[in-house]
């Protein structure tokens, strides 16, 4: 059995159990042991960065320097904040030997860092480590006939010289997962839009336009909901859709899935312990598609001749 | 005994301001063999050289030392004083008390100094070993070789053959015309690239001097200037050229559809083809790599409806070999693939093109007859957004140039699209607009005045669709807002890069390319047309993006170049080259692989006097030599020796520091 290093961060233990819930199920059914990291401590998300450099490092450092101490190659997160920092330190801390120094004098007490542990967001993990097949190979109850807009948001694709995985622009790893369990990921624009993050705190207005916009392009792109893999752009999007409906006057009624809640499903485990009812947009609606056929818009039929080598023969 | 004149130069405050000039006088006279040294303001000067031809009678000098810049900028200069002066010209030496002192040492005088004077101690001591040296006679093969059949390659062969020398041009596709041929109107005048293109395509298939060879591309050069020797591989065209009438019948006939090249992709061509209607040859040529009878042996409709038997399935590509004397490289450019702009959605937008398909599509001899349409559904749109600097002028994406033309050819964008297109609105991105040129400012502001084209400064930062539009956001820094404009096709002015085989073509002819695939000049503001190798000169956009005007300015200055080069019937060449002492010469050949130049072949001589026996040793051409010195450093037995820079002048340049 293969085994994993894991960072839940506070989102996982408080607003986001649902998150941590059914990652432990994907885990567990894709045989991938889960060893969270002993007395782990707050990555700093976005207050450490904006207030000092060496604290930005140095709390995920601690973290990495804990990590080091478990015989695990890999560490996954759930939480895009989470990931961003801890990536962003190692990979900062590897490529510059003199910083690497400063900071681990910070966190001396722990260990020495050596930078041996790969790190990788839930999402890396699953695209990545277990694979798009052996995802398949594990779908009993496929969700086939749902319409999905994958939402990756601005973290677990960006910057791309820190997180070295997919697209920064137009990533489709989620929407390759999703297609995987059965559903339709729909043609969506807006997929790494700002989702207005924690402003969503301190401006509202901010987070009621950025992800208005986005519930508005994933409703045309004609899912039935939104899929995401990061806590925060799970709250903004469904805590704070009621409010951008009142302020816009409009309908979205999308509910916003984690990526694993719909992995969990289509490998079989019941509905129930998905914690649906710490959403706050209703699921019931978007999984009663599940079993529908979707028709496909009939594409003009290419006559067997024009396939070979770009010609074509009247 | 030497007798050494020294001239120091200030180079008005260039050398002057951080060295002591007259102090390294002083130290200068101090030498033994010195018996003049004197220093002035600009040595280079009439009055400069002057004081050289002078002291060179007055203290009957036997060597010249001149302390100034770098000898690559007046070597010839001081050279030429010495030979007015009845002396040999190779007894100058240049110490460069300017780039190797008083440039690099401008926060302390007195090393400046100290060390300037150590460059001149060298010089005179390698001057005193100096010996009497002549230029070398090179013949000469008057015949140019024009790689390259765009604007750029017909203007420079159209001009080298008024002169009279004969050019053998080769075209890599089947007709001549490149990028130009393309074209729609051009800027500032609007006038039709076709109609002032199609005139001098026709003049290079009769002009007598040239030989046009379509189709075709240079394997191998080989040689040095003025005696060169190309092999060129003809494609073969499957048509028999000289019994084809170019009736059109076989394409008219030729089942087999191909995306067409000329169109940018926008219609079909078939497999048999001329590019365009106006193509020069005027003959067809077969694709192989389409041609369902090339392909599988069956089919033939072609040679069937030929009358005059001119298809022939069997023909072979052809190596041919010409005898040239110099090169005029302009392959010319391709547009960036803007796949990377992913937050574009370049590639799943069909209604984003590139402005050579937008250029396509408004062209009157066009696939959709003049008239822009959308992709998607044809339709002819009435908001296009035109977006600038799409991967120019972009580090993160890497390029980091300015494509230079963007600017001027997306206003006369604007205007085509107004004038196809009454009631449409042309939108443009832009950074900046460069319009520096005769004409050029004015036409932008006919674009933005008679058209009314929305001007609006800034980047756009994503492109989605919504409904059947698409909808472009960026910014309008000049309002200093987020705006989004609602576009019907999207036309993106992407980056000019090199034609992507330049890098192998400069491999093939031994020149240099900088790391975005351009050919390299030999000097950035001197030497803009020549390249670093003796003989090859660059036109047009093989160098940097240029546009029409400039291209042909720089097509004629290559043409100006060669004819110059083949004024005599003999060149002359600076005679630092190497010779091999052949009694000493072991065979190695390690000078062989060593030499960049490929200027070393081995010959075998006799053992001894009248043995029978032979063994191998090694000769220089002294046409190729450029004197680098590499077969010397190399060579373990001492045999080779560098005219300029023998032993004796080196140590006795050691020696004297």
């Amino acid at each position: 059995m293969k085994k994993v290093s894991y960072f839940p961060g506070c989102s996982a233990h408080g607003t986001s159990e649902e998150f941590d819930e059914t990652v432990k199920m994907v885990m567990k059914t894709m045989d991938v042991e889960m060893e969270e990291i002993p007395d782990w401590n707050c990555c700093g998300a976005t207050s450490a960065h904006t207030l000092s450099e060496s604290l930005a490092y140095a709390l995920p450092l601690r973290n990495l320097v804990l990590a080091e101490k478990l015989s695990n190659d890999t560490m996954t997160i759930p939480c895009a904040s989470c990931y961003q920092r801890m990536k962003a330190t190692k990979v900062h801390m590897d490529e510059d030997p003199e910083l690497a120094a400063r900071i681990n004098t910070a966190v001396v007490g722990e260990g020495k860092y050596e930078g041996k542990v790969a790190i990788k967001s839930m999402l890396q993990y699953c695209y990545e480590d277990m694979g798009l097949e052996a995802i398949k190979a594990k779908v009993t109850n496929p969700i086939s006939g749902m319409k999905l807009a994958c939402y990756y948001g601005c973290l677990l694709t960006r910057p791309k010289a820190i997180t070295q995985f997919d697209s920064p622009e137009y990533p489709m790893s989620m929407d390759y997962i999703v297609e995987a369990l059965g559903a339709k990921a729909t043609p969506f624009d807006f997929k790494t839009e700002c989702c207005g993050a924690s402003f969503s705190i301190s401006d509202t207005d901010i987070v009621l336009q950025l992800s208005g916009k986005i519930l508005e392009m994933a409703k045309e792109s004609g899912a039935h909901a939104i899929v995401v893999a990061c806590p925060l752009c799970q709250s903004n999007l469904d805590m704070r859709q009621h409010d951008i409906e009142k302020k816009y006057n409009v309908k979205y009624d999308l509910p916003v899935f984690y990526l694993t809640q719909l992995m969990a499903i289509a490998f079989g485990f019941p509905k129930e312990k998905m914690m649906f009812s710490k959403h706050i947009i209703p699921v019931d609606s978007a999984l009663a598609h599940i079993g529908e056929v979707i028709e496909e818009p009939k594409k003009p039929v290419k006559g067997k001749k024009a396939v070979q080598a770009e010609s074509e023969v009247e | 005994m030497a007798r050494v004149g020294v001239f120091v130069c200030f180079c008005g405050a260039n050398i002057a301001d951080f060295v002591d000039v007259p102090t390294v006088v002083e130290e200068a006279k101090k030498i033994r063999e010195v018996k003049f040294a004197v220093d002035y303001k600009y040595m280079c000067s009439d009055p400069g050289q002057q004081m050289i031809r002078d002291a060179i009678v007055q203290y009957r000098l036997t060597s010249i030392v001149v302390a100034a810049c770098s000898p690559r900028m007046h070597e010839k200069t001081f050279r030429k004083a010495l030979s007015d002066a009845g002396m040999n010209p190779y007894l100058l030496e240049v110490a460069n008390i300017r780039e190797h002192s008083s440039w690099v040492h401008q926060k302390d005088k007195k090393a400046a100094t100290e060390k300037a004077g150590d460059l001149v101690r060298m010089a005179v001591a390698k001057s005193i070993a100096n010996e009497q040296l002549h230029e070398i006679s090179v013949p000469v093969t008057k015949r140019a070789l024009v790689i390259g059949g765009g604007i750029a390659g017909i203007q420079a062969a159209l001009d080298i053959a008024d002169a009279r020398i004969p050019v053998t041009l080769v075209e890599r596709s089947p007709s001549i015309g490149g990028r130009m041929a393309q074209l729609d109107e051009t800027f500032p005048t609007l006038d039709c690239s076709q109609c002032i293109l199609t005139p001098k395509m026709v003049d290079v298939a009769s002009h007598p001097y040239i030989e046009l060879i379509p189709y075709s591309e240079v394997i191998e050069l080989n040689g040095y200037v003025g005696n060169y020797k190309a092999r060129i591989r003809k494609k073969a065209s499957y048509v028999n050229f000289k019994s084809c009438t170019g009736c059109g019948a076989c394409w008219q006939k030729c089942p087999v559809k191909v995306p067409n090249e000329y169109n940018m992709g926008i219609d079909k061509r078939k497999a048999i083809y001329t590019p365009f209607p106006q193509a020069v040859p005027n003959k067809p040529v077969i694709d192989a790599e389409h041609c369902t009878m090339l392909l599988k042996g069956k089919c033939g409709i072609c040679a069937k409806f030929c009358e005059k038997g001119a298809i022939d399935f069997k023909m072979v590509d052809e190596v041919i070999e010409r005898e040239i004397g110099a090169v005029v490289v302009a392959t010319g450019y391709d547009l960036w693939d803007a796949t990377p702009y992913e937050e574009y959605g370049v590639g799943r937008y069909k209604d984003i093109i590139n402005s050579l398909e937008f250029e396509r599509m408004v062209s009157a001899n066009g696939p959709t007859g003049g008239l822009p349409i959308r992709p998607s559904d044809g339709k002819v749109p009435k908001s296009v957004v035109f977006i600038k600097c799409v991967g120019s002028r972009d580090k993160a994406k890497g390029i980091e140039f300015c494509s230079k033309i963007c600017c001027m050819y997306t206003a006369k964008h604007a205007i085509l699209l107004h004038h196809k297109v009454h009631d449409s609105r042309a939108y443009i991105f832009y950074m900046d607009i460069r319009a520096a040129g005769k004409g050029y400012e004015e036409f932008v502001n006919r674009a933005q005045v008679e058209t009314g084209a929305v001007y609006l400064r800034g980047r756009v930062s994503k492109i989605y669709q919504k409904g059947d539009k698409l909808m472009v956001r960026g910014e309008d820094g000049n309002l200093g807002q987020e705006v989004e404009v609602e576009a019907d096709l999207v036309v993106l002015a992407t980056a000019i890069v090199p034609y992507k085989e330049n890098p192998a073509l400069a491999r093939l002819l031994g020149i240099s390319y900088d790391k975005y695939g351009y050919l390299s000049e030999a000097h950035p503001k001197l030497r803009p047309v020549e390249t670093a190798k003796a003989g090859i000169f660059l036109a047009g956009c093989t160098q940097a993006p240029k546009d029409i005007p400039e291209t042909v300015a720089q097509a004629s200055a290559c043409a100006a170049k060669v004819c110059g080069l083949f004024a005599g019937d003999t060149m002359k060449k600076d005679p630092m080259v190497s010779t091999v002492n052949k009694e000493f010469c072991s065979g190695c050949q390690n000078c062989v692989t060593v030499c960049p130049y490929q200027a070393i072949v081995t010959e075998d001589i006799p053992l001894g006097h009248g043995a029978k026996e032979t063994r191998t040793v090694a000769k220089i051409n002294e046409g190729v030599c450029q004197g680098c010195g590499s077969c010397v450093a190399i060579c373990r037995s001492m045999a080779i020796n560098l005219a300029g820079f023998t032993d004796p002048q080196i140590i006795n340049e050691i020696v004297a520091i």
